[in-house]
């Protein structure tokens, strides 16, 4: 087994790693590099050490990115996940059992293919149809019906109260159905009998969510909240497009993806914007070793 | 795999189906009943909750498809009137003037070669990683799986010149060797933990068969990963599919090159300079449509493949 | 991404030629005047010293050829020439149909590529960065490249040699004396090293007002009002008809209305109040003339306008104004042949100045911001610059500014070029009414020059227009906003 082993795995790593390196690697080190710099984006970049973190950590706006990510970071993956579960129990154990098999409520076939749609369809596009759902006026979809049934309108990217959960509101929109399929097969590999077994000792259908489903999940739920906190750090395509002001009202919608671009494609100042893509490094890999280290309890076997 | 449970068929209760057919004792009786009703309404309420959530994922594209055919004054007046008439001039604007139809292809040629590149060169590295010590590896390994932390923000400028320097500006070729390098560290990350489950014992039996590293790879490891290539490869469409800001500053200079979401990004900004709302509803359903189709046929394959691989 | 519209005019200039109006002497002095009176733009030097070194990859081979009296520029006959133009309120047909083919018919063997973009910086930036840009720009809209960057950086080609050179339709005249005077100076800009050239071509005459239509108005009796207790009064009985006295686009224009509150500060304060915000001066945001001004629009804001409309782009707002719903809006004279596909017949675009706010204003009610917008530029590291320069020179020809003013319907800084035409209604009063205000006009640049300042005053102004916060809020959030510029080495300083 031994044998010939190396020229095979050069053979092997050549390619993908010589990618990797030239269009990953290098530039996320010459942007460690640039975020130590003062640079137009026209000319050459002028050395100034750890300046544009000082400056960074007195920006306002900064922060108010972090503490958007924070509400991002809880609330996704929450509401995406309480949501999916839900919906993966009715369609998959809800109806209760027939001949011998648990299914799921009527049309579940049907709910699923339709709760997972949205998933497709990307980002960009999804974001400039939610523009057309929420406009404050009457040719809003939403305030269309508001103000004919004679109510006033929801400013829903207007109201800085509001603005961050209506964008909220639109990725739950999307991320649903694709955990409630993630979740479905999850549940599908449970095996009948412990239902049933659960259901003999007089187990609640609530309990038997708490008590069964939950725990055979863990590992479902673990991926889930590890894809949903990525997608919490990358808001960009939706806030770019969606929130009025690119990020705003008054920065009420605003994430670090958004005064990145903000910062070096408007004010080209790239080594500034180099200094908060770090910031966000940080946190992310905070993150990621918070997750791991949380969610690293034992999973039940079945 | 674990404890088996043991049941018998005879005295289930047949809660779904509401059966007269019950156990025997008074107290399984009562619980029977007790949870019957929790069924209910548990169903009722689930029911509900289940019908609105597909409304609201269904009706802003309906009503999508709907303004597509309005002109600019129904559709600021209206929004929830049909149309006077269906006017396919709107299609034809979105179709000709913002050439949806060009993006598209485009989006369908770079998705597709980046996926298959990403597919072959990261199963290969997350084979090799997962299955072969050598010095080195442990490094590789975490090269590439630190760059799932790495916002694609970060690179965005150096990433530019990079790709100038190479003379791949403006070029499918340049996109979709970006696009399989940025899919590296998900797709390793993900293929590495897959390979590392199959049993060794097929691999050394074929060893002892003769079998060469490669042609182990390709003939008997390969298919066995079928399950997780088909769950990564669907994530990797998707994200293919939707990325934005990457194309937007590796194709900015060749219009005829752009793909579906910066095509219907720049024309909603169109719409905001020219005010032609009804031309952009068109762009977004042409955008739309052609995923309903495909979702509609591969459904199945889609859902399945995700479900085999990330629960692995 | 959300665009705002808007063709980022800075300098201050009239540059236009009404129909039927001779040049008229006063016209020539107001221009030499605002000229010599502090467009000189000045970049504080010394600051700069870092980011003088040029960029990378300069090192291309530029084309050249003969000079003759048909190429007084020299330019390579079948050299390249890429052509990026802002496709904004102007569109871009007036350089695909006008001065692109005036070019090819000059050099019938040079490729012109063209490319139309909504997004200047975000297409262009990279490739200026790279060493690769295109040798013409129109650089405009909300995501133009900024300007003290590029000159900074040695991007742009000095003009001189264009100005200089014979114009096209007479031999014996340079392209500089083909224009409205004081056109060439205000595309001046300092180098790093102290001299002063000229760098870009503002070609487009812009006047600023609030805008009503004409129809409308004459059908219930009301008129132009030219006091504040005047306006507020016609408010209260367009409301009470159930029309929307007031509006602005929150969502990605913002800017239209700091302007209208800028220019009312001028016009109570007098010029020099703009004059120290540009220049950054201490307090500058904070003066009486400033804060008065944005109170009372607030209190405009507050009565009169609709809180969706914060939601809103330009273009929806603009529609509802030709809807009839809305009464006052505020913008340049471009509106007109932007809305041009959704104005009703005999709506009849009409342009005010800001009415006057008290009795002891220092500029009368006719005071009107007008300035020379749309900017074009020349790649100094472009491959064929002097192609660049030339395209310049035939947009320039009487032909070329009269090409652009029949597609859009605007008025170039070519004089010729408008001559004995008619222009649409809205433009039309928009020249009556800069040709009222005589010395009058103002114009502010800080905009222009400091992007981030931009930014914060429009998040602050709808703020305030919104009712969240106060006159004085307002400006002391955009006054923290100038000081922190004020005190970044990082960016380039300009004065007036």
């Amino acid at each position: 087994m031994r044998q010939g082993k190396y020229p095979f795995v050069i053979g092997f790593l050549a390619v993908p790693v010589t990618l990797y390196s030239v269009f990953v690697v290098s530039p996320y080190l010459q942007a460690f590099w640039l975020s130590m710099t003062e640079w137009r984006g026209i000319g050459a970049p002028r050395w100034i050490g750890f300046a544009n973190f000082e400056r960074l950590f007195s920006d306002e706006v900064f922060w108010k990115a972090v503490r958007h990510h924070g509400v991002l970071l809880l609330a996704l993956p929450l509401i995406t996940i309480a949501i999916a579960l839900f919906f993966a129990f009715m369609l998959n154990v809800g109806g209760g059992s027939r001949g011998g098999q648990r299914v799921g409520v009527r049309g579940s076939g049907f709910y699923r293919v339709v709760f997972f749609f949205p998933q497709v369809l990307a980002v960009a596009i999804i974001a400039v149809l939610f523009q057309m759902v929420y406009r404050p006026d009457e040719s809003g979809l939403i305030n269309g019906v508001l103000m004919k049934l004679g109510l006033d309108p929801i400013f829903f990217l207007i109201n800085p109260n509001l603005a961050l959960w209506s964008i909220i509101a639109v990725l739950v929109w999307q991320a649903v159905g694709f955990y409630v399929v993630l979740f479905s097969a999850g549940m599908a590999s449970i095996p009948a009998e412990i239902y049933e077994a659960a259901e003999l000792d007089g187990a609640s259908r609530i309990t038997m969510f708490f008590r069964v489903t939950i725990p055979l999940l863990w590992d479902t739920l673990q991926v889930a909240w590890v894809y949903l906190g990525i997608a919490a750090f990358d808001a960009f395509a939706i806030v770019a497009v969606l929130s009025v002001d690119s990020g705003g009202p008054d920065g009420a919608t605003t994430v670090l993806a958004m005064e990145i671009y903000r910062n070096a494609f408007v004010y080209s100042k790239y080594g500034y914007a180099s200094a908060m893509g770090v910031a966000l490094f940080f946190l992310t890999i905070t993150f990621a070793a918070l997750t791991l280290r949380v969610s690293k309890r034992e999973s039940v076997e079945y | 795999m674990g404890p088996q449970m043991t049941t018998t068929t005879t005295d289930r209760p047949a809660a779904g189906r509401g059966s007269a057919a019950g156990p025997a004792s008074t107290s399984g009786r009562a619980r029977f009943r007790r949870i019957r009703s929790e069924v209910r309404v548990l169903t009722g309420l689930g029911h509900v909750a289940l019908a609105v959530w597909a409304v609201l994922v269904i009706v802003p594209i309906l009503w999508t498809f709907l303004a597509s055919f309005k002109n600019t004054t129904e559709i600021f007046s209206s929004p929830w009137t049909m149309p006077a008439e269906l006017r396919w001039e709107n299609w034809g604007r979105a179709w000709n003037e913002a050439r949806v139809g060009r993006y598209f292809v485009n989006s369908v040629i770079v998705v597709g070669l980046g996926v298959a590149g990403t597919m072959l060169f990261g199963a290969m590295a997350a084979y090799v990683l997962a299955r072969y010590t050598f010095i080195g590896n442990r490094f590789i390994y975490f090269l590439f799986v630190s760059g799932l932390a790495f916002p694609v923000f970060l690179a965005l400028v150096p990433l530019f010149k990079v790709v100038e320097n190479l003379g791949l500006l403006n070029t499918h070729t340049g996109v979709v060797l970006v696009y399989i390098a940025y899919s590296l560290p998900f797709t390793v990350f993900f293929l590495a933990a897959f390979f590392k489950t199959l049993p060794t014992s097929v691999a050394e039996a074929g060893m002892i068969d003769g079998c060469s590293h490669t042609r182990l790879f390709f003939q008997v490891m390969l298919p066995m990963a079928r399950p997780g290539l088909i769950s990564v490869a669907i994530f990797n469409v998707i994200g293919q599919w939707s990325q934005y800001q990457l194309p937007l500053v590796l194709l900015a200079g060749d219009e005829d090159k752009w793909v579906l979401t910066q095509g219907i990004a720049d024309i909603s900004v169109s719409a905001g300079y020219e005010a032609d709302w009804a031309g952009l509803f068109a762009a977004l359903s042409m955008a739309i449509l052609p995923m309903i189709v495909v979702y509609a046929i591969f459904q199945r394959q889609i859902q399945s493949g995700l479900t085999a691989g990330a629960l692995k | 991404m959300s665009a705002t519209p808007d063709t980022s005019p800075a300098y201050p200039s009239t540059g236009t030629a009404a129909p039927s109006a001779a040049p008229g002497t006063t016209r020539r002095t107001v221009l030499r005047r605002a000229a010599a009176a502090g467009l000189l733009v000045t970049p504080a030097a010394g600051l700069l010293g870092a980011c003088a070194t040029g960029g990378d990859g300069g090192n291309t081979e530029q084309a050249t050829g003969e000079k003759t009296a048909q190429n007084p520029l020299g330019v390579k006959e079948d050299a390249e020439l890429e052509v990026v133009i802002f496709n904004g309120g102007y569109g871009d047909k007036y350089a695909t149909d006008v001065h692109e083919k005036l070019y090819q018919q000059a050099f019938p063997k040079a490729k012109i590529t063209h490319q139309s973009t909504q997004a200047v910086s975000t297409v262009l930036q990279p490739r200026f960065a790279s060493g690769n840009p295109p040798e013409f720009v129109n650089n405009s809209g909300e995501k133009f490249l900024d300007f003290g960057a590029l000159v900074n950086d040695g991007q742009l080609q000095d003009l001189t040699e264009m100005w200089d050179a014979p114009s096209v339709d007479d031999p014996n005249k340079k392209v500089r004396d083909t224009v409205i005077p004081g056109v060439v100076e205000q595309g001046m800009f300092n180098t790093p090293d102290g001299q002063r050239k000229p760098y870009v071509l503002y070609y487009v005459s812009t006047v600023y007002g609030i805008w009503y239509s004409g129809k409308l108005f004459k059908e219930n009796g009301w008129t132009a009002p030219t006091t504040w207790e005047q306006f507020t009064a016609l408010c209260e009985q367009i409301k009470s008809k159930g029309i929307t006295p007031f509006g602005y686009a929150g969502a990605n224009a913002a800017y239209y209305m700091w302007n209208v509150i800028l220019s009312q500060a001028a016009k109570v304060g007098g010029p020099e109040i703009l004059r120290n915000i540009d220049n950054l001066e201490p307090d500058a945001w904070k003066a009486d003339a400033v804060i008065q001004a944005a109170r009372a629009w607030a209190e405009i804001g507050k009565n009169f306008s609709d809180k969706s409309f914060e939601g809103l782009k330009h273009t929806d707002v603009q529609l509802r104004q030709n809807q009839y719903k809305l009464a006052f809006y505020p913008s340049g004279d471009w509106l007109e042949n932007e809305q041009k596909k959704d104005t009703p017949p005999g709506f009849e675009y009409q342009i005010m100045p800001m009415p006057s706010l008290t009795a002891a204003d220092k500029m009368p009610h006719g005071a009107i911001r007008a300035a020379a917008g749309e900017g074009y530029f020349v790649s100094a590291k472009s491959k064929n610059p002097r192609g660049g320069m030339e395209y310049m020179r035939q947009m320039l020809s009487k032909a070329g500014a009269r090409g652009f003013t029949e597609t859009v319907g605007a008025a170039t800084v070519v004089p010729a070029g408008s001559e004995g035409y008619q222009f649409p209604p809205g433009v039309a009063s928009s020249q009556a009414a800069l040709k009222a205000a005589g010395q009058n006009v103002f114009n502010m640049m800080f905009d222009n020059w400091y992007k981030e300042l931009d930014t914060e005053a429009r998040t602050a102004t709808n703020e305030l227009m919104f009712g969240r916060a106060s006159a004085e809020q307002w400006a002391e959030r955009i006054q923290k906003r100038a000081d922190a510029i004020k005190n970044d080495s990082s960016i380039a300083k300009f004065t007036r």
